[in-house]
């Protein structure tokens, strides 16, 4: 047909070229960023909602590293970004921040997840995204057991570890009869489930247990039901606004002058919260600027200067998940996950509570457990966490890709 | 604790909850009976009101100043917002109201968390209302009586205040035929300004009365607005009687359901919006039921 447009072949050859360099150029690019521009470590952060304050000191931890980082020119000579977001603790939320990070801005490495059900909705993307994720403080025990992926790795304390810290603590102790009460998600399940066994074992009697919706406001029903359980004890795995509500209504109610308190975990920051209605209580800790470290001593004095407070019980453990992040890239040479993820298992450093070593069977991090008491001590206004028992990490760690212990 | 010692104490803390959430339920269902505003920014106002309390009983070292100040700065606040944004927008449709509202409760949020910081604040009941009393050898809290007591009264003074002074005549007149009122001479601008200055301020008293409870804390609003929304839904959009059988049904649920089957307590509080939703599709007072 006369008029018909019929491209020649050299001009087909250039749109081809052109349109390829289109697409493959970004790529190119990306790859070359990757290499040499500054480190990104992506944060989607529980920031607001029921357990903000949490997030707020993650973000906080993992800023004064950077900015120390930073200062010393970075780490392999790249400087550290960091990518944070808000996600109001909710799953969803999580993963499509997350995978915004590493497909719009070229992120992977990945921490700070601030809840266990987000962290659980994360880990199996890890591989698509080709992303290294270190938990700074997610708690449930499945992530480094059944739900293990090889792209995870935990830096912190998990639930049962501080669990088996109080069971420990607990085998010694002239209480008898318990009493659990835990948030009614991921980690409050797991959590309680593991103090049933552990006090089961341990020829105690566990009476029974119920679990609180995140972001209950009155706790009455429950303090009722625990003061009629006949416990000698009750076993929280309470966190945030819902463990201050706790124990500020439980001291209402004249709840400890009956029944023990015992935590899974003791929060500074709920202690300023809550005043002297944490006096006494009993439980494991993830981190306090208590401990007798010569690292710890550094790391308070410093936060000390920055902030002019001494550090929460979130910002010393995203601290020590931002050591391992550096030590494992330093020992890798680079932030590809194919390298980075084998420089990780295995790995030991000396961290603000000593030793961490990163078992390369579960990727989880194993270091001592403490066990502190609040109390008060003259120079502080509010009471402060106690440490009274400190256990070995091999005898507060579950046995590899498990949830459970060896005795 | 005998059966009854336990039904006496879980009927005074239903009490207790129910005045809280009568709080916020009542001053939502003000706001959108007069101005037909659902105020998003609703849970916001009431977390403003525990912090603006938690500074004036830190400042004054009297948590009573805090009672009584933290509303008030609140309501002058909302009279303030209504003057300011929201009369502009009557001539719109809702959807700017849902947007601005909602923008406010953003702002607040970020606003709270720059001035007072990230981390929960204790609020100390006042020493005369710490202690218990017993009930059938069981302590009870004072403070929680006390916030069953206010509930009463509040409530009593809202119903005499809409029924019997002048300005809750205006208020009513206009909630009905706000044009109608207009041209009897009635300044409805005044009104609506009033009006959602004493929401704002009824969302306040909830959250200054709860801190002690709860402490005051970023997270304060996200809880509480679906409750508020609920009760509202469950009593009809704009009644006042409506709220207050909202606020009660809601607290004794949440209570018993919490105590008796824990693991469907929330759900039983969706439950009894459905079937008075099913029942009565406006609500048991709504207009439209």
């Amino acid at each position: 047909m006369s008029g018909q447009f019929r491209p020649s072949r050299r001009a087909m050859l250039k749109v081809g070229l052109a349109a390829t360099a289109t697409v493959a150029s970004p790529a190119v690019l990306r790859s070359a960023r990757a290499d040499t521009g500054p480190i990104k470590i992506g944060l989607p952060l529980a920031l607001t909602g029921a357990l903000g304050s949490v997030g707020q000191q993650q973000k906080r931890g993992a800023e004064l590293w950077a900015k120390v980082q930073n200062a010393k020119g970075g780490i392999l000579g790249r400087q550290i970004e960091l990518l944070i977001e808000d996600t109001a603790g909710n799953p969803a939320n999580c993963v499509r921040k997350a995978q915004e990070m590493v497909e719009r801005r070229d992120c992977r490495l990945l921490t700070g997840i601030t809840l266990s059900s987000e962290a659980l909705a994360v880990v199996p993307k890890l591989a698509e995204w080709d992303s290294i994720f270190i938990s700074s403080d997610n708690g449930d025990g499945r992530l480094t057991a059944e739900s293990l992926v090889p792209n995870f790795f935990r830096a912190n304390i998990s639930g049962p570890m501080g669990t088996r810290a109080v069971s420990l603590y607990l085998r010694s102790a002239k209480l008898q009869k318990f009493y659990a009460l835990g948030l009614d998600y991921a980690w409050g399940h797991n959590s309680v489930q593991v103090f049933e066994q552990e006090t089961t074992k341990s020829k105690k009697e566990f009476i029974g247990k119920v679990f609180a919706p995140t972001g209950t406001k009155d706790y009455s029903p429950y303090i009722t039901k625990i003061r009629q359980s006949g416990a000698d004890a009750v076993f929280l795995v309470l966190q945030g606004d819902d463990n201050n509500a706790f124990l500020s209504q439980a001291q209402q109610y004249r709840l400890p002058e009956k029944v023990k308190l015992l935590t899974e975990i003791v929060d500074l920051t709920s202690i300023r919260a809550v005043g002297d209605a944490s006096l006494g209580l009993i439980g494991s800790s993830r981190y306090s600027f208590t401990y007798d470290h010569p690292l710890n001593g550094e790391f308070v004095a410093l936060w000390k200067k920055e902030h002019n407070t001494v550090p929460d019980t979130f910002e010393g453990e995203q601290w020590q998940c931002m050591k391992v992040f550096e030590a494992g890239i330093v020992k890798a040479g680079g932030i590809e996950a194919a390298k980075l993820r084998p420089a990780l298992e295995d790995i030991e450093i000396e961290s603000v509570k000593g030793k961490v070593h990163i078992r390369k069977c579960d990727h989880q991090g194993v270091q001592q457990g403490f066990m502190v008491e609040v109390v008060k001590k003259p120079g502080f206004d509010t009471p402060v966490p106690e440490v009274i028992a400190t256990f070995p990490g091999d005898e507060t760690t579950p046995t590899c890709n498990t949830m459970t212990f060896k005795d | 604790m005998s059966t009854f010692g336990l039904l006496l104490s879980q009927f005074a803390d239903a009490l207790s909850q129910s005045a809280l959430l009568f709080f916020l339920g009542v001053g939502l269902t003000l706001i959108f009976g007069l101005m037909r505003i659902v105020n998003f920014a609703h849970g916001a106002l009431y977390m403003l009101g525990a912090f603006v309390g938690y500074s004036l009983a830190h400042w004054s070292g009297n948590y009573w100043v805090a009672l009584a100040g933290a509303p008030m700065l609140v309501g002058l606040f909302g009279v303030a917002f209504e003057f300011s944004i929201l009369r502009r927008l009557y001539r719109r449709d809702a959807h700017a109201f849902l947007m601005v509202t909602f923008g406010l409760a953003l702002v607040l949020g970020e606003a709270v968390r720059l001035t007072w910081g990230s981390d929960a604040l204790k609020v100390a009941a006042p020493p005369a209302l710490s202690g218990v009393i017993f009930l059938l050898d069981e302590p009870f809290p004072v403070y929680r009586l006390f916030l069953a007591a206010t509930g009463i009264v509040v409530a009593v003074a809202i119903w005499q205040f809409l029924e019997r002074s002048r300005l809750g005549l205006l208020i009513r007149a206009t909630s009905q035929n706000a044009e109608m009122a207009n041209a009897l001479g009635v300044d409805i601008k005044l009104i609506r300004s009033c009006v959602f200055g004493i929401g704002c301020g009824l969302a306040a008293l909830g959250g200054v009365l709860a801190a002690p409870l709860v402490t005051a804390s970023n997270g304060m609003a996200a809880t509480v607005i679906i409750d508020a929304f609920v009760i509202v839904i469950i009593g009809g959009m704009g009644s006042f009687l409506g709220s207050l059988i909202g606020a009660l049904l809601i607290g004794f649920v949440q209570v018993f359901g919490n105590y008796y089957a824990p693991d469907f307590a929330l759900a039983f509080m969706y439950l009894v919006m459905l079937v008075v939703l099913v029942v009565r599709p406006g609500g048991l007072l709504g207009k439209e039921a």
